[in-house]
């Protein structure tokens, strides 16, 4: 079960977002939705612990945040200088969770470069890679910002398929303004400004 | 769940794996830190040549330039991981300490590596006279050991700042300053000024503040790593 209560983010003295409570158990997939600017990024930061949050608390039971939670946003770069192979394999070990790079390449349809170095990939292929290391840990919480941007339709299949595998194993939280992508909620949090 | 030990090390294997790939195809550091070192280490013998070089100033020359190599090569380990925005992904799959000392351990072996070239490039075309081995390569061992250790402590607090062109200079000047003394006292008795026993005491004080700065680094770094 993923439990925020009265969350709140602020930066100097602008608060982004207060009060925010919501819950969601095994099976359930959140979607954020809101305008720019109005915290969707920051509150799924404060959920997966890349921020802290000004009041409030998160809680999620995980033994080890590294295996239990998959995060991918448009916003995080990846190492122009690794192939996608050593990026699943080198983060898997960091995890102490089976590679699997062959599998992943598949799901997200990166088999063919699987050995080029992610300095060539382009915004969608960056996007695909991302997702495979979100999911790569088979996470209990999967939080994805923004899963669909810059890719093609058959990455907008991929994303479907993740999200519908990790509705099955866990929680799902997205933040998406897209109608499609909205889609995967049952319960959906509107932030406003 | 408590993270058994072949983990801590499969997680410390991996990042230092990453900074070797990675510097191996960008060679950012080897470039600007060799380069740099060669040139500085040529224009002392052009500028040098035909004088003989005390001891003192050949021990003053050799960590100037290991002290700008190092500032130029060892901080791009923590610094580019926040410029090019990869951050976060080491944050979600690894722990502070296992980051810090893979990063720590890969900053050693490429200091040692450029190091120890520019100190033999150096030996050899400025000709400093070695009166004792055992105590230069103490020195060089020791002092390119705290260097590391120094720098890479520095950056670490560099890489969360946002002014970080001018927060290096202020942080590693007050912790730069001694151990460049503590280098040099030891290393001008191997090139021939001074008593060893002074020489000696310095080497050990080398070694001393080497261990001090890495100990001391992992418990700062995930001070500051997590938001």
């Amino acid at each position: 079960m993923l439990f925020a209560a009265n969350l709140g983010k602020r930066f100097g003295k602008r608060w982004i977002f207060r009060n925010v409570s919501f819950e969601a158990g095994r099976g359930e997939a959140l979607v954020v939705v809101g305008h720019n600017g109005v915290g969707k990024s920051t509150l799924l930061k404060c959920l997966v612990g890349l921020m802290s949050p000004s009041e409030g608390r998160v809680t999620f039971p995980g033994e080890d945040a590294r295996s239990a939670i998959g995060y991918a946003s448009v916003e995080q770069s990846l190492y122009g200088h690794l192939t996608a192979r050593e990026h699943l394999g080198l983060f898997a070990r960091m995890r102490g969770c089976p590679a699997r790079d062959d599998e992943l390449a598949d799901k997200v349809g990166l088999r063919e470069a699987l050995d080029r170095f992610v300095g060539e990939f382009s915004t969608g292929m960056k996007g695909r890679l991302r997702i495979a290391l979100a999911v790569q840990p088979e996470p209990s919480l999967l939080v994805l910002d923004e899963p669909g941007a810059g890719l093609d339709e058959a990455g907008r299949d991929v994303v479907q398929k993740v999200c519908e595998e990790q509705r099955a194993r866990g929680v799902l939280v997205v933040a998406t303004n897209d109608p499609l992508e909205r889609r995967f909620g049952d319960l959906e949090l509107e932030l406003a400004g | 769940m408590a993270i058994s030990n072949s983990n801590w090390r499969a997680e410390v294997g991996a990042v230092f794996e990453k900074e070797w790939l990675v510097e191996r195809r960008a060679r950012t550091g080897w470039i600007t830190a060799g380069l740099f070192g060669f040139v500085a280490v040529v224009a002392v013998a052009l500028a040098g040549f035909g004088i003989k070089l005390t001891g003192s100033l050949s021990a003053g020359l050799l960590w100037v330039v290991w002290l700008f190599a190092a500032t130029v090569a060892l901080p791009r380990a923590f610094v580019a991981e926040e410029e090019l925005g990869t951050a976060n992904l080491l944050r979600l799959s690894a722990r502070a300490h296992s980051v810090y000392w893979g990063k720590a351990l890969f900053n050693l072996v490429q200091m040692s590596a450029i190091g120890l070239l520019i100190a033999v490039a150096y030996i050899g075309l400025v000709g400093a006279e070695m009166r004792d081995p055992a105590l230069f390569l103490i020195s060089v061992l020791g002092g390119l050991a705290a260097l590391t250790g120094t720098v890479t402590f520095c950056s670490v607090l560099v890489a969360q700042a946002a002014f970080r062109g001018a927060l290096v200079g202020a942080i590693a000047l007050p912790m730069l300053l001694p151990l460049a003394a503590l280098g040099v006292s030891s290393l001008r008795v191997a090139l021939g000024n001074g008593f060893p026993e002074a020489g000696w005491q310095a080497a050990v004080g080398l070694v001393g503040y080497a261990t001090l700065t890495f100990a001391s680094g992992p418990y700062l770094f995930a001070a500051v790593w997590k938001s």
